[in-house]
């Protein structure tokens, strides 16, 4: 069992093999144990395993070679890990001490950006770039948190509702156009204003409200693959609901999912940095929207302090966008025939 | 918020999430019998689909839901999640026991929640949503107030969005690939990574700060009669800056949902045929992929009125334009839950309501039987 | 009038992709002198398309053709873009496939007719009342009510729908009709009336007629000469007498052979083909008196916008140990409701009686389970029987695990393939469905249901979506299954052929009901019932342009 696919390779070659990560490896596991038990024992030998891994070898080559010849996706991975990085990387690189404000007393307010001040400072003379740094961690983790959530509910909703039929999918049905209908930034505002203040708060508001679109995708995607033949022929079989849901559904829509998150956490970065700029993020941490949402309260648009309205919506701009960018090219290798477009 | 690259439904898509859209030709009750008389009926031909009325009253039905959900939800958020709103409030701001008790008794927190709730459903029919904190005025009073700027200033990005999106869609599919289509395509994969509001407060400091160009906030300068000349040009100068901040971000969806689908339609066969009878390439496009091409479009526009009515509230935010949405804002800040109850439920009927209308006219648009 | 001339055509499919330049057609060079009427067969990824849509340059620009196709003489490649939109329709138009994308699904179908009389007045259809009424004439001659004008193709069936496509193709008078697949996907029954009704049209007129098709039966009860092809180049060509029943060529003999002649003592408990199936028993299995699996008094209805429709009536059945029963019948007829009801798959009404070894079937889900180990189905398409992540090991271990057999699951994965004659059996364990052909996929969805050994097979149309040189292989392996293992079979299927092939009794079922019931030889020579006359009489028979002369 020496030559089982390593989980690295399994995960690369996830969006196309149309598995969990996970799934993919146990499966492999199990029907490698099974041809190379039964291999040993018959001749010639065929050594099943080794084709398998070979096979993923090559999805993962072929997947990684039109990711790469792909600029703009290139370009947003590799910003994409550098605010990944300063995100993680904040406390050392600026210790939360700089932002305190009884500590700024010297540093001037309102001043532009210069050598001094890379991206200016603010009203309380605090520097902008040490802001954003810091304000990068709770954007981002926001986005991801939140996306993780929202796609755990949309698969789980969109599979319901695509596989069963009758009343219990026409509940379900009906719950999620009313998500569809409701925009979440409306719903999202309202759970927030009446919950704790937090950063937990906010990921559940989004979380909460914005996974109808995936549970349509998913809803979808499983509607059409519950016409396909197998399902028919893995009931005749004798499977029963979780056969299906989990060794059929789930693997189906998982690539799309996994394209969708990745889409997603953009939305949810916006949503963060607009629920904080209407005042219901956490006043106590550092993020993008809140930033922005200081700004705001001086007037700093109309006063003319325009590093201070611009430096934090281009960190959100380029961050959505790079993960707009490595989101779209993930669907373009699960679905060849976006590639053309 | 969904993504403009994959939401657009495949063809098989209706309306509000792929409801059965009912059959076609249902508009003309009493069909005849189509078949000559001793003509046999071909067995195979597909039924007729349902009735208009039928389809109407599921529509209704669904929009009903939604609406009693939204109430009940409006209930349930406000009065149950934050455990005692009063104790929320009196955290935010000082208040008195004596304070506290008043509120108490003025939203009827002493009685038993279920009489809360049954106070609650009458006040709704009543058109009474309870008195807003901060203003000290019956919250249905304000918003009949602030509604009449928030639909001229949704209204007019929508139709502006729609017409703008899709045309340019259209031609960004038709001509893939060219310089055009890639202008396009990539300025409206940048509006959308970008906040609205920030859009708003760019444009604020371009044209209003910097440029002084533009009104800074507002909906008319103080004085003027907005019925006069001079005041509705005033008011179209204070609206081009919020409409232009909110058509940015909402048309470049349209426009990437519209490319997609003509993309898909221009592989379709009927397009073959248009061409092998002799059309020119531009009547194949404009006569025969655009229409149905429209149609998945046309469903996800729909879709996205809510998220489109809802951007209102950040862009009247930064704007300072008197209507729902700063409303909203305002309530946000105070914070005032009973006028944040009173426009929640308000926002929602309005999006309701769009959306029916739309299935409405989506059932016009598209002849054919529509099974998700 | 117009000649069409291929005169050395090669289409090559210009690529930049790492594939590179696809050669679709090379060297073809055929005759369609006025008024004639040429067939070309050929399987899939012959060719045969592309050759035919250059006729009216509607390949995609990537597409580069040399040599000439002339068309009244003019090389088409010299014509300007006007020039082209002009002949387009005027001189030479196409019947598409109807039944498929080939109308504009959101125009009124009567429209779409009038839009190709607007391109092409010719100084006869001028105003827009000449061009209603020209549309109403055509409707009639193509035997549709006027009133279908403003139908929505959505709302008719594929019939109609391909009437209006030969209606629409008429519409300019043109010289040369070309017909792509016309009625792929379409009923016998109304393959022959279509067939005779654009054979009779194309005769009256004296317009040419071009028309490609995978069935080799189809082009020969129309058309006087024939074509085939095979990987872009053609394999033999002559009247089509000769050639279908005196092939000169393997490939042909192949094709031809494919087709059953029903009465055919040879062909009779004998599929042809080139690999047939081994029978391994000394003596082998013959029908029993042994019921197996019974069918008494079985209805079947849906719920339907219109009220309650009855799928299936009074359907009474005996399927016997190691017997194959046919079940034939239009789409519509209600005979894979009929299969699905034997399987437990769907909700029978109440009063219906089924039976598998004496017992009735069970309706609890977890005896339902075990009951499905004994009866096992073959779905009518082996691409999407087959799910494509999956490799053929766990394509057929999944009945296994599903039924949770664990014992030497390795030996009984192994054994199922080698009894679908899937060999040797390991080469192929590891292997996705992508990487197999249409036959080795049929064999590998077989060999799932032989897993769990099974006592009976219902399979549903299962060779249908298969290609004909493939057909016989698979109905062999069914005849073996029955031969060497002793099973049942019930299948479902539109092809009478199949059921001469391979069956020894024969259900012919029309709009639920079974109408004529009994032995192959019995019912197919010398049928009773009126609808099994029909039937018969509907199957196209190779040569001699027969759909065309005996009217």
């Amino acid at each position: 069992m020496s030559d089982k696919p390593t989980t690295a390779e399994a995960n690369a070659s996830a969006p196309n093999a149309g598995t969990t990560p996970n799934a993919t490896t146990a499966e492999a596991n199990a029907s490698a144990s099974n041809a190379t038990t039964a291999s040993a024992r018959q001749t010639p030998v065929i050594d099943g395993a080794k084709l398998v891994r070979e096979r993923r070898l090559n999805n993962a080559k072929k997947n990684w070679s039109l990711f790469r010849s792909d600029i703009p996706a290139l370009v947003g991975a590799i910003v994409l890990v550098f605010f990944i990085l300063i995100a993680i990387f904040a406390p050392l690189i600026a210790p939360a001490s700089m932002l305190d404000v009884t500590k700024q007393l010297d540093v001037p307010r309102y001043a532009p950006p210069s050598f001094a001040h890379p991206l200016g400072t603010d009203d309380l003379g605090r520097e902008l770039w040490i802001r954003i740094l810091w304000g990068a961690r709770v954007s981002i983790l926001v986005g991801v948190a939140a996306t993780v959530m929202s796609m755990v509910i949309g698969t789980v909703m969109g599979l319901a509702a695509g596989h069963f039929g009758g009343f219990f999918g026409a509940i379900v049905m009906r719950i999620i156009d009313f998500f569809i209908v409701l925009p979440s930034l409306l719903l999202a505002i309202v759970l927030s204003s009446v919950l704790e203040r937090g950063v937990f708060t906010i990921v559940v508001a989004i979380g909460l409200t914005s996974w109808a679109s995936t549970a349509r995708i998913v809803r979808s995607q499983t509607l059409s693959v519950e016409s396909r033949l197998y399902i028919e022929r893995a009931r005749i079989l004798g499977a029963g609901h979780r056969h299906i849901l989990f060794k059929h559904m789930l693997p189906a829509v998982m690539p799309l999912v996994l394209a969708n998150t990745t889409l997603t956490v953009g939305s949810a970065i916006i949503a963060e940095s607009t629920l904080s700029f209407l005042g219901l993020g956490d006043t106590s941490k550092e993020s993008w929207g809140t930033i922005l949402k200081n700004s705001m309260d001086i007037s700093a648009a109309t006063s003319g302090y325009w590093w201070y309205v611009l430096t934090p919506g281009i960190a959100i701009l380029l961050v959505v966008l790079a993960f707009t960018m490595v989101g779209r090219a993930f669907e373009a290798i699960i679905n060849p025939a976006l590639r053309s477009r | 918020m969904t993504t403009p690259t994959h939401s657009y439904p495949g063809p098989a898509g209706g309306p509000g999430g792929g409801d059965p859209a009912g059959g076609p030709g249902g508009a003309d009750p009493g069909a005849p019998d189509l078949l000559g008389p001793g003509q046999p009926r071909d067995m195979d031909e597909p039924p007729k689909g349902g009735s208009f009325l039928g389809y109407l009253l599921r529509k209704l039905g669904g929009a009903l839901t939604s609406m009693i959900l939204v109430v009940v939800l409006g209930f349930f958020a406000f009065r149950m999640l934050p455990g005692d709103p009063v104790l929320k409030i009196a955290k935010e701001r000082p208040m008195s026991p004596a304070q506290i008790a008043e509120l108490r008794s003025q939203y009827g927190l002493d009685k038993p929640v279920i009489v809360q709730f049954w106070d609650y459903l009458v006040g709704i029919f009543t058109g009474d949503l309870g008195e807003s904190y901060v203003y000290r005025k019956p919250v249905s009073a304000l918003i009949v107030d602030y509604l009449g700027p928030t639909l001229l200033l949704t209204a007019t990005a929508a139709v502006i969005a729609i017409g703008l999106g899709l045309w340019l869609g259209q031609l960004s599919a038709w001509r893939r690939n060219s310089l055009f289509d890639k202008v396009a395509s990539s300025t409206s994969l940048v509006f959308w990574s970008v906040p609205t509001f920030w859009l708003g407060l760019i444009l604020l400091m371009i044209f209003g700060g910097t440029l002084q160009w533009l009104p800074t906030g507002g909906m008319i300068t103080p004085g003027l009669d907005p019925w006069s000349f001079a005041g509705i040009i005033d008011v179209i100068k204070h609206l081009i800056l919020p409409v232009i901040t909110m058509v940015a971000v909402v048309y470049a969806q349209f426009l990437m949902v519209m490319r997609a689908s003509l993309i898909e339609e221009m592989s379709e066969d009927y397009l073959t045929t248009a061409r092998a009878k002799g059309l020119t390439e531009d009547e194949v496009r404009k006569k025969h992929a655009v229409p149905n091409a429209l149609l998945p479009t046309v469903t996800v526009v729909f879709m996205h009125i809510g998220g489109l009515i809802a951007g209102a509230v950040t862009v009247e935010a930064v704007f300072s334009w008197p209507g729902l949405g700063k409303l909203t804002f305002e309530a946000i800040s105070g914070p005032d839950l009973p006028l944040l109850q009173g426009t929640f439920v308000v926002f929602s009927a309005i999006i309701i309501v769009m959306n029916l209308a739309a299935d409405i006219v989506y059932r016009f648009l598209d002849p054919r039987v529509r099974r998700a | 009038m117009t000649d069409l001339s291929f005169d050395k055509v090669s289409i090559t499919y210009r690529s930049a992709s790492a594939r590179g330049d696809v050669v679709a057609v090379s060297d073809i060079s055929l005759d369609l002198p006025t008024g004639a009427t040429l067939g070309i067969a050929g399987e899939s990824g012959s060719g045969k398309s592309t050759l035919i849509m250059s006729v009216l340059r509607l390949l995609p620009k990537s597409a580069q053709i040399d040599g000439q196709v002339r068309l009244g003489g003019n090389d088409i490649k010299d014509l300007s873009f006007g020039e082209i939109r002009a002949v387009r329709w005027a001189q030479a138009s196409i019947v598409f496939q109807g039944a498929l994308h080939s109308l504009n699904p959101v125009r009124e179908v009567g429209g779409q007719i009038i839009e190709a009389l607007e391109h092409h007045a010719k100084g006869t259809w001028t105003n827009p009342a000449k061009r209603r009424d020209r549309m109403f004439e055509l409707l009639r001659e193509v035997d549709l009510d006027p009133s279908k004008a403003v139908a929505y193709p959505h709302e008719l069936s594929g019939g109609q729908k391909q009437r209006i496509m030969i209606a629409m193709a008429l519409a300019c008078e043109p010289d040369i009709i070309i017909a792509d697949e016309p009625t792929t996907a379409l009923d016998v029954i109304v393959q022959k009336q279509i067939l005779q009704g654009l054979a009779k049209l194309v005769a009256e007129r004296g317009i040419s007629l071009l028309m490609i098709s995978h069935d080799l039966a189809v082009l020969s009860a129309v058309c006087e000469n024939l074509a085939i092809m095979r990987f872009g180049k053609l394999v033999e060509y002559g009247p089509s007498d000769r050639v279908c029943l005196d092939p000169a060529e393997d490939y042909t003999k192949q094709l031809a052979g494919a087709f059953p002649q029903i009465g055919d003592p040879e062909s009779r408990m004998n599929p042809r083909t080139l690999k047939p199936a081994e029978v391994r028993r000394a003596e082998p299995f013959t029908k029993t008196s042994e019921v197996v699996l019974e069918a008494k008094n079985l209805n079947v209805s849906f719920d339907t916008r219109q009220g309650r429709e009855r799928a299936v009536r009074n359907v009474n059945l005996a399927l016997h140990k190691a017997e194959i029963l046919a079940v034939v019948g239009q789409s519509g007829s209600g005979k894979t409701t009929l299969a699905r009801s034997l399987l437990g798959l769907q909700e029978v009404d109440p009063g219906s009686q089924m039976e598998f070894a004496g017992k009735a079937l069970p309706r609890k889900a977890k005896a339902l389970r075990t009951f499905r180990r004994q009866v096992q189905m073959i779905l009518q398409d082996p691409s999407g029987s087959l799910n494509p992540k999956r490799s053929v090991y766990e394509a057929v271990v999944e009945g296994l695990r599903v039924q949770k057999i664990t014992d030497d699951e390795y030996a009984r994965v192994v054994g199922a393939l080698e009894a679908a004659e899937l060999t040797p059996a390991a080469d192929y364990l590891e292997s996705i469905p992508q990487e197999l052909s249409g036959g080795q996929r049929q064999r590998v969805v077989i060999a799932g249901a032989l897993a769990l050994d099974p006592q009976v097979l219902i399979a549903d149309e299962p060779v249908a979506s298969l290609d004909a040189s493939v057909r016989g292989e698979i109905l062999s392996l069914f005849l073996a299954l029955k031969k060497n293992l002793g099973m049942s079979a019930l299948i479902i299927t539109h092809d009478l052929g199949l059921a001469w092939n391979i069956a020894d009794t024969v259900a012919v079922m029309k709009k639920g009901e079974i109408v004529e019931y009994g032995d192959v030889d019995t019912v197919l020579a010398n049928p009773q019932h009126a609808y099994t006359q029909e039937l018969l009489a509907a199957v196209p028979r190779l040569g001699s342009q027969s759909l065309v002369r005996n009217e």
